[in-house]
C-alpha cells in the first residue's frame, strides 16, 4: 500500500452569519497518497473550496469555525494545530494552492518575478539574484516564452492562461509535496483549460507531487485524477477510482452529474440533462440524505435517515440507501450503457 | 509619442479650464450689486468719485472690462488692488503665501501622518476596541468644525496653562522660526486630515485585505506583518495618492477660520476680505492662481497614479 501524505478526518467547518450557522462542510474524510491526484468534484456551494482552504489553514476564524474533532493530518501532523512558525513553513513550502481567478490572485502592483521570488526567499535563504534566476527557470518550466523579459512584467501584461501558469510557477517554487488546485481552469477558455490541466499533470509526474484537484467539471477530471471524491452539500456522497466513478457510478447524484456532461462520441442533438431543483439549505440541513429532494430514486427512508457509506470494490463507496436496505440493489438502477 | 500627445492635450484642457474659471469669477463678481468703491465714494464729491472710478476702469461697460481683465490675465497682470492701496495679487501672494503655506504644510504633515497610522491600526485591529476608538475619534473630528477646536486649544493651552502664545505668528525666519506660535494653529487645523485619512486608509485596507492576492500571499507562508507591508499597504495607498495632492493644494490656500482665531496674517484672511470688499483684481488674481495650482496638482496626481499602479502605465494615464 502506498504511503499516505494527507489525511482529512471528520472535517467540519461552519460559517456564522446573521441568519445563523451555515454548515459548509459536514464531517468529511478522505486521504491523498504520495504522488497521487485526487479530484474533489461537486457543484457550487458544496463545500469543496472551503475544504481546500482548510487544508491550507487559510480559513478565517471568525466568521468560520472549524469544529471540534476535525483533523487534517499532513505526514501525520495535524495542520489545524500548527503554530505560526510551523504554519509558515508548511504554507508555500510543503503545500501550495492555486486559485480559480489568477488575475485576482496575483498582486497587481508587484512584478510577477517578485511574487515568485518572495515565495522562494521565504522558504530558503538564497540571494535575491539567485532567487530571480530560479524564478526565470520556473517560468520557463511552466511554458512561458521569453521568461527573462516576462519576469519583470506585471500580472496585467499576461493573458489569462499565462497568469494561471504564473500561479503554477509560484506554487511549484519550493517543490511542495502537496498541490491544491482550487478550480484552476474555471476562468479559462476550453482550449487553455486542457493545456493547464496537462501542465499540472506533467509537473506532478516529474516532481512526484500529490495533487488535490477541486472542480465542478468532470471533463477536467477524467484524464488526470487517480481517484475521485464526489461532494454534495458538505458531505462526500461517493468516492472511488477514476474508472469506477466514470464507468460504474453508484450514487444517483454522481450519475446525474455524468449525464450532464456533453459527450463528443455521440450523435449530435442529444438532450443535455440537468439536475432539477437546488441543493438543500445548509442553514438547516435535512435529516436524511441531502440529495433526496432531487433524486429520481428517492424512497421514504431517504428523507428521514442518513444513508451509511456502502463499500463496493476496492475503495469505491457510496452513501445511498439503494445499497443499504435489508434487500439491497445489487447493481445501480442506471448503467454506463444508459448514458449512451 | 503617445505620452507627448497626452501631455499636449492635457495642457490645452488645463488652459480651457482656467479660462472658464476666470470668466465665471468675473461675471459672478460683476453681477453682485455695488462695487469695491461704493462705500468709499459716498462721502466724496462727485468729481473725485468719477476720477476714482476712471482710475480703476470701473466706469466702463462690463464687456469692455471683461476684455481688459482677460487680456491682462494673459500677461499675468491682474491689476492693482482697490482696497489694499499699491498692492498687486502677486505682491500679496508673495508676502502672505509662505505664511499660509507653512501653516498648511505643518497641519497636513501632522494630520496625514497621524491619520494614516490610525487607519492602519483600525484596519489591522479590525473589530477590536482600537478599531472602534479610531472610528469614534474620526467621527468626532470630522463633525466638529476647526473653529471650535481652535478656540478650545487657545483657551486651554494658551489661556489657562500659558504654554504657548495666544495669538501671533513668527515675524522673522518665516519658514523655520518661532515654533511656539505655530503649535496651536497646527493642531487646530490637523484634525480634519486625521479623520479623513484614517477613514480613507482603513476602508481601502479592508477592501484590499479581502482580495484573493492577499490569500495567495498568505498561502506562501508569509507572516501577517509581511503580507500587510508587501501586499496590502501599497495597494491600499492608491486612493491615498489621489487624495494627497489635493490636500497639498488645499493647504497652500490658507484657512480663514484658523487664521482669524490666531491672528495669522495669511492668505485666507486676505482672500475672504477681498471677496467681501469686491476687490475684483485681487479676487480674480487669487482665484486664477489658486485654480492653476489645483489644476496642475490634478495633473500631477494622474502622473503619480501611474507610478503607484502599474496597470495605468502603458497607456500613459487613462482618464
Amino acid at each position: 500500500m502506498r504511503e499516505k501524505l494527507l489525511e482529512v478526518k471528520d472535517l467540519a467547518v461552519s460559517y456564522h452569519g446573521y441568519a445563523g450557522e451555515v454548515q459548509s462542510v459536514r464531517r468529511v474524510s478522505f486521504d491523498v497518497n504520495r504522488g497521487e491526484t485526487v479530484a474533489v468534484v461537486g457543484e457550487s456551494g458544496c463545500g469543496k473550496s472551503v475544504t481546500a482552504k482548510t487544508i491550507m489553514h487559510l480559513i478565517k476564524t471568525p466568521p468560520a469555525e472549524i469544529k471540534e474533532g476535525s483533523q487534517v493530518l499532513f505526514n501525520g501532523e495535524d495542520v489545524l494545530r500548527f503554530d505560526k512558525k510551523r504554519l509558515s513553513q508548511y504554507r508555500g513550502g510543503e503545500a501550495a494552492i492555486i486559485f480559480q481567478d489568477a488575475l485576482a490572485a496575483l498582486n497587481p502592483t508587484m512584478t510577477v518575478g517578485n511574487q515568485i521570488v518572495e515565495n522562494i526567499r521565504h522558504h530558503s535563504s538564497v540571494s535575491k539574484k539567485e532567487a530571480t534566476a530560479q524564478a526565470v527557470e520556473l517560468l520557463r518550466m511552466v511554458g512561458i516564452p521569453q521568461p527573462e523579459q516576462r519576469v519583470k512584467q506585471y500580472p496585467h501584461e499576461f493573458s489569462g492562461g499565462m497568469r494561471q501558469r504564473v500561479m503554477i510557477a509560484i506554487a511549484f517554487a519550493c517543490n511542495p509535496q502537496l498541490l491544491i488546485a482550487d478550480e484552476p481552469t474555471t476562468a479559462l477558455d476550453v482550449t487553455i483549460q486542457s493545456q493547464i490541466v496537462d501542465l499540472i499533470k506533467e509537473l506532478q509526474k516529474e516532481k512526484g507531487t500529490s495533487v488535490i484537484l477541486i472542480t465542478h467539471d468532470l471533463g477536467v477530471v477524467a484524464n488526470i485524477a487517480h481517484r475521485i471524491v464526489v461532494m454534495y452539500s458538505g458531505k462526500i456522497v461517493e468516492r472511488g477510482s477514476n474508472l469506477s466513478i466514470f464507468h460504474s457510478p453508484k450514487h444517483p447524484y454522481t450519475n446525474a452529474l455524468l449525464e450532464a456532461v456533453p459527450r463528443l462520441d455521440l450523435v449530435n442533438k442529444q438532450v443535455l440533462s440537468s439536475i432539477e431543483g437546488t441543493p438543500p439549505d445548509l442553514l438547516n440541513p435535512p435529516p436524511g440524505c441531502p440529495f433526496c429532494s432531487r433524486c429520481k430514486y428517492c424512497m421514504e427512508i431517504c428523507c428521514t435517515e442518513e444513508p451509511p457509506a456502502v463499500p463496493f470494490d476496492e475503495g469505491h463507496e457510496a452513501s445511498c440507501w439503494l445499497y443499504a436496505l435489508a434487500e439491497p440493489c445489487k447493481d445501480a438502477p442506471f448503467t454506463w450503457e444508459d448514458r449512451k | 509619442m503617445k505620452m507627448a500627445i497626452y501631455f499636449v492635450r492635457r495642457l490645452l484642457v488645463m488652459v480651457l479650464t482656467l479660462f472658464i474659471i476666470a470668466s465665471a469669477t468675473f461675471f459672478l463678481l460683476a453681477a453682485t450689486p455695488g462695487d469695491a468703491l461704493t462705500a468709499r465714494v459716498e462721502k466724496l464729491p462727485d468729481a473725485v468719485a468719477e476720477r476714482l472710478y476712471a482710475k480703476y476702469g470701473l466706469d466702463r461697460p462690463i464687456m469692455e472690462r471683461y476684455v481688459t481683465t482677460m487680456s491682462g490675465l494673459l500677461h499675468g497682470d491682474f491689476g492693482d488692488s482697490i482696497i489694499y492701496q499699491g498692492q498687486t495679487v502677486q505682491s500679496i501672494i508673495k508676502e502672505k503665501g509662505p505664511i499660509s503655506a507653512r501653516l498648511g504644510i505643518q497641519q497636513m504633515l501632522l494630520g496625514v501622518t497621524v491619520g494614516l497610522l490610525l487607519g492602519v491600526l483600525a484596519a489591522v485591529k479590525k473589530g477590536t476596541i482600537w478599531d472602534y476608538l479610531v472610528v469614534a475619534l474620526s467621527i468626532l473630528l470630522i463633525s466638529v468644525p476647526n473653529l471650535i477646536f481652535a478656540l478650545m486649544l487657545q483657551q486651554i493651552f494658551a489661556g489657562n496653562l500659558g504654554w504657548f502664545p495666544v495669538i501671533g505668528w513668527p515675524k522673522q525666519n518665516i519658514w523655520f522660526g518661532g515654533w511656539e506660535y505655530t503649535i496651536l494653529p497646527m493642531f487646530a487645523g490637523c484634525f480634519g486630515y486625521i479623520a479623513s485619512y484614517a477613514r480613507l486608509l482603513k476602508a481601502s485596507m479592508l477592501d484590499v485585505m479581502n482580495q484573493d492576492y492577499v490569500l495567495t500571499a498568505e498561502s506562501k507562508g508569509l507572516s501577517r506583518g509581511e503580507v500587510i507591508r508587501h501586499h496590502v499597504l501599497r495597494n491600499s495607498f492608491i486612493p491615498i495618492v489621489t487624495q494627497l495632492p489635493m490636500s497639498v493644494a488645499m493647504c497652500i490656500t490658507g484657512s480663514f477660520f484658523i487664521e482669524s482665531v490666531f491672528s495669522i496674517p495669511g492668505l485666507g484672511l486676505y482672500y475672504v476680505n477681498a471677496v467681501a470688499a469686491q476687490d475684483i483684481p485681487i479676487v480674480m488674481g487669487q482665484t486664477v492662481i489658486l485654480s492653476a495650482i489645483y489644476i496642475a496638482v490634478v495633473f500631477l496626481t494622474d502622473i503619480l497614479y501611474t507610478i503607484v499602479d502599474p496597470r495605468i502605465r502603458i497607456t500613459g494615464g487613462k482618464r
